[in-house]
């Protein structure tokens, strides 16, 4: 056992450097190689067509990603509820888009946009506030805490979310209006749909905003402060506090916009589907190196392109085998993920 | 609750016995004979039970007496709080055992009530006639046999319900029903796809539950007998939570498939499915085809904009589609005139009192003329060559029907609901 354990631990510390990223790249490369080439050269505009469709998927995963992302790097919080506040989201929007006269059906105009992008708004900040509370409530004042108390908090604030969700919405799948075109471009032999476009520009947009915003603000500075280290952050002047509550603000709003762009893109959710997304998001963010932004990103592309290519050319029955089978093979291989872990230091 | 109700049934008891004074003739009134009624009467279920009940009360209204006995209709609510209630249930059918009047019962609406009333009336010998159940494992050990799916038997026991003997106390039937089998649904589906609808490729995914599976499975050893392809084959765990079939739509549709069949549930995403099959390339008028779970305004909803071409198998007879049935709705539709009134269950209660009321006055001809003991209608039940508006049935020693004919209900009009499209009949054997 101990000779086992001591190869498992040289194996991390060596898969851990430059070899080790060099190593798992070209590993995962050469699967996906063997997997996926000879079925792309069989069929190209259909191999183009899953990967349009797992890139759709991805996008939604990885907007859901970087709030897993942000919260552990931070106060290494797996956030359970994390993917309820996705569904939260999608829920909020529907009666605002009401609200405002948007009905199905309604003419695709410079107003219809918007006025959804004057719903995301809402719901970003409505959500994010919700998350701030939760945090302010449940997580700060276990914060010091074992760290099994927060986590164990985390699940239940998630079954508190489901079961206000249930008696909110009920059990049955939730319609979200169908406001965006069907229209669909015929590509390469594939055809890309101005749904699929608008999922995925408006997931870059936000990763895009969001990474200008840690690594330019002076609040984004705080953040990667308190993630590296927090009680040296305290003394330089940061109110730790206030910086934790924006992370999980800002991780909210950003699942809450998901929530929307999902509504949009898929038009039905249940009260509990979040859930599963946000464990598949986790993995997301595992793979792509907890804490770490883009990291998360490419992740939650990557997750959605693996459930894309199995429901499409394997077993649709073994799809989330192997997409927790990536998670384990990554924790115990390569802990530091994709693009390498950003954490509390020890 | 109960007063009230009581007292109907009295003041219809009274009606009928008035009315009866009249119209026997020379037959001398020997006493009184109920036909015993157990189904959801109220709440959201009103709109099963009632036309449901209406059916047994025509065709009592119609027979009036059955060799000097007087019928009447001694009619017991199971839902609780609106919703059709298993306990409620076994209460309702201890009452009726209790009345020594009551010589059979038909009943229930739902299968999970079923379970728990069958044990009561099989102790006293009761004959309970169901119009309504479809689950196989009231009546048969396997669930999916492996001659329907190819696969492996699926037993009852694995589809999480009672095998039938646990349900008979006394080691003998006494429960019939005039539905087919939800078995025969896959089936039923396949030949009106690949014989009616002239469909030789199809795309087959399921739930991965026991029914949503098993169906699949069913359609498509059947499709592939019928001559047909199925030309992809995926079941998706946690279908709920799958939030883009679209994966696999494109594949199957890559394939040539021209249909998709899903075997699950509404709350399974069943319907999901369907609103995706445009982005994935189907064309608008592509079919999309499942069993009961799907039949459902739930599923409408889900569908949304693609809810028309949708078609679900029900394994119960439409009387619309027997020939020469015509007449007696018609008849039903006067004496009861408004639209809520008949609903899907109501010819076939109708069906099921009629050949209930012919065992009985079986049984008395072969007591002499007396007022039979419950195991004599019992005994005559198995006798039974009856042909009424559901065609002709008669019974296996299971107290399944023989005539098994399954009905496809679907989605013309995007305006309205669920109507009945084609109906398959199976009787002559897979």
């Amino acid at each position: 056992m101990a000779t086992l354990a001591a190869a498992l631990k040289g194996t991390r510390t060596a898969l851990s450097g430059t070899l080790g990223t060099q190593l798992f790249l070209g590993g995962i490369a050469l699967a996906l190689a063997v997997l996926l080439l000879p079925k792309a050269i069989d069929d190209p505009g259909f191999f183009l067509q899953i990967v349009i469709y797992g890139t759709a998927d991805g996008a939604i995963f990885a907007l859901i990603a970087l709030g897993y992302t942000m919260v552990y790097g931070i106060i290494e919080l797996i956030n359970f509820a994390h993917g309820d506040i996705f569904t939260l989201g999608y829920f909020l929007a529907i009666p605002l888009i009401g609200a405002f006269g948007l009905t199905e059906g309604s003419p695709v105009s410079i107003g219809m946009v918007v006025v959804l992008l004057v719903v995301t708004a809402i719901v970003m900040v409505i959500d994010g506030g919700i998350n701030v509370v939760i945090e302010r409530v449940a997580y700060r004042p276990l914060r010091s805490a074992p760290r099994l108390a927060i986590l164990i908090t985390a699940v239940g604030v998630s079954f508190i979310l489901e079961g206000v969700m249930y008696v909110w919405q009920g059990a049955n799948n939730v319609h979200f209006p169908d406001l965006l075109p069907d229209t669909r471009i015929p590509l390469f032999g594939a055809s890309l749909g101005v749904k699929d476009v608008i999922v995925i520009a408006s997931a870059l947009v936000l990763v895009v905003l969001l990474n200008v915003f840690i690594n330019g603000s002076k609040l984004g500075k705080a953040m990667r402060a308190t993630a590296q280290d927090r009680e040296a952050a305290q003394l330089m002047g940061i109110n730790i506090n206030r910086t934790i509550a924006a992370t999980f603000f800002i991780g909210a709003a950003l699942a809450a916009a998901g929530g929307i762009i999902f509504g949009l893109y898929f038009n039905n959710i249940r009260f509990d589907e979040g859930f599963v997304a946000g464990l598949f998001a986790f993995t997301a963010a595992v793979f792509g190196g907890i804490g770490n932004i883009q990291g998360a990103a490419l992740g939650g592309l990557f997750i959605g392109l693996v459930q894309a290519f199995s429901n499409a050319y394997f077993q649709a029955a073994l799809t989330d085998v192997w997409i927790f089978a990536i998670l384990i093979l990554v924790l115990v291989f390569r802990p530091t993920g994709l693009l390498g872990m950003q954490v509390p230091e020890k | 609750m109960r007063l009230p109700k009581l007292l109907a049934g009295l003041a219809l008891a009274s009606l009928v016995l008035a009315a009866c004074g009249t119209s026997t003739g020379g037959t001398s009134n020997k006493g009184a004979i109920k036909i015993g009624v157990e189904l959801p009467e109220s709440g959201g279920e009103t709109s099963n039970g009632i036309p449901t009940l209406n059916g047994v009360k025509f065709a009592v209204d119609q027979t009036k007496t059955v060799e000097g006995f007087t019928l009447s209709v001694a009619n017991f609510d199971d839902a609780v709080n609106g919703v059709h209630d298993p306990q409620k249930g076994a209460q309702n059918v201890q009452q009726l055992v209790d009345d020594s009047k009551v010589l059979g019962m038909i009943g229930p609406f739902n299968s999970s009530v079923a379970r728990a009333e069958i044990p009561i009336s099989n102790r006293a010998h009761l004959v309970q006639i169901s119009p309504a159940n479809t689950n196989q494992c009231l009546t048969k050990d396997i669930y999916i046999p492996q001659s329907l799916s190819g696969v492996a038997d699926v037993d009852c026991k694995a589809a999480g319900v009672p095998f039938p003997k646990d349900l008979r106390p006394t080691g003998t039937n006494n429960y019939f029903r005039v539905a087919t089998t939800d078995d025969y649904q896959g089936p039923a589906m396949s030949d009106y796809a690949y014989k009616t609808l002239n469909i030789k490729k199809v795309g087959v995914a399921s739930d991965a539950e026991a029914y949503g599976k098993g169906i699949a499975d069913t359609f498509t050893i059947r499709f592939q007998k019928d001559g047909g392809t199925v030309v992809k084959r995926q079941d998706f765990p946690n279908a709920s939570k799958v939030s883009d079939f679209k994966p696999f739509l494109r594949a199957a549709q890559k394939a040539g498939a021209e249909a998709i069949y899903f075997g699950g549930t509404d709350s399974n995403n069943a319907c999901v499915v369907r609103n995706q099959m445009k982005a994935a390339g189907f064309a608008d008028t592509a079919p999309f085809f499942g069993g009961d779970g799907i039949v459902t305004d739930k599923c409408k909803s889900d569908a949304a904009a693609a809810a028309v071409g949708m078609a679900g198998t029900v394994a119960t007879v439409a009387a619309e589609k027997v020939s020469g049935s015509q007449a007696t709705i018609d008849a039903f539709k006067k004496a009861y005139p408004n639209s809520s009134d008949y609903g899907a269950y109501t010819m076939p209660a109708y069906d099921a009192t009629k050949l209930l009321i012919a065992a009985i006055g079986r049984a008395i001809k072969a007591n002499g003329g007396n007022m039979p003991k419950r195991q004599q209608v019992l005994d005559q039940m198995y006798k039974t060559d009856y042909t009424g508006v559901l065609g002709h049935t008669s019974f296996d020693d299971k107290g399944d029907t023989t005539n098994k004919v399954i009905t496809i209900y679907g989605i013309k009009d995007a305006s309205k609901g669920w109507d009945v499209i084609s109906s398959v009949d199976l009787s002559k054997g897979l």
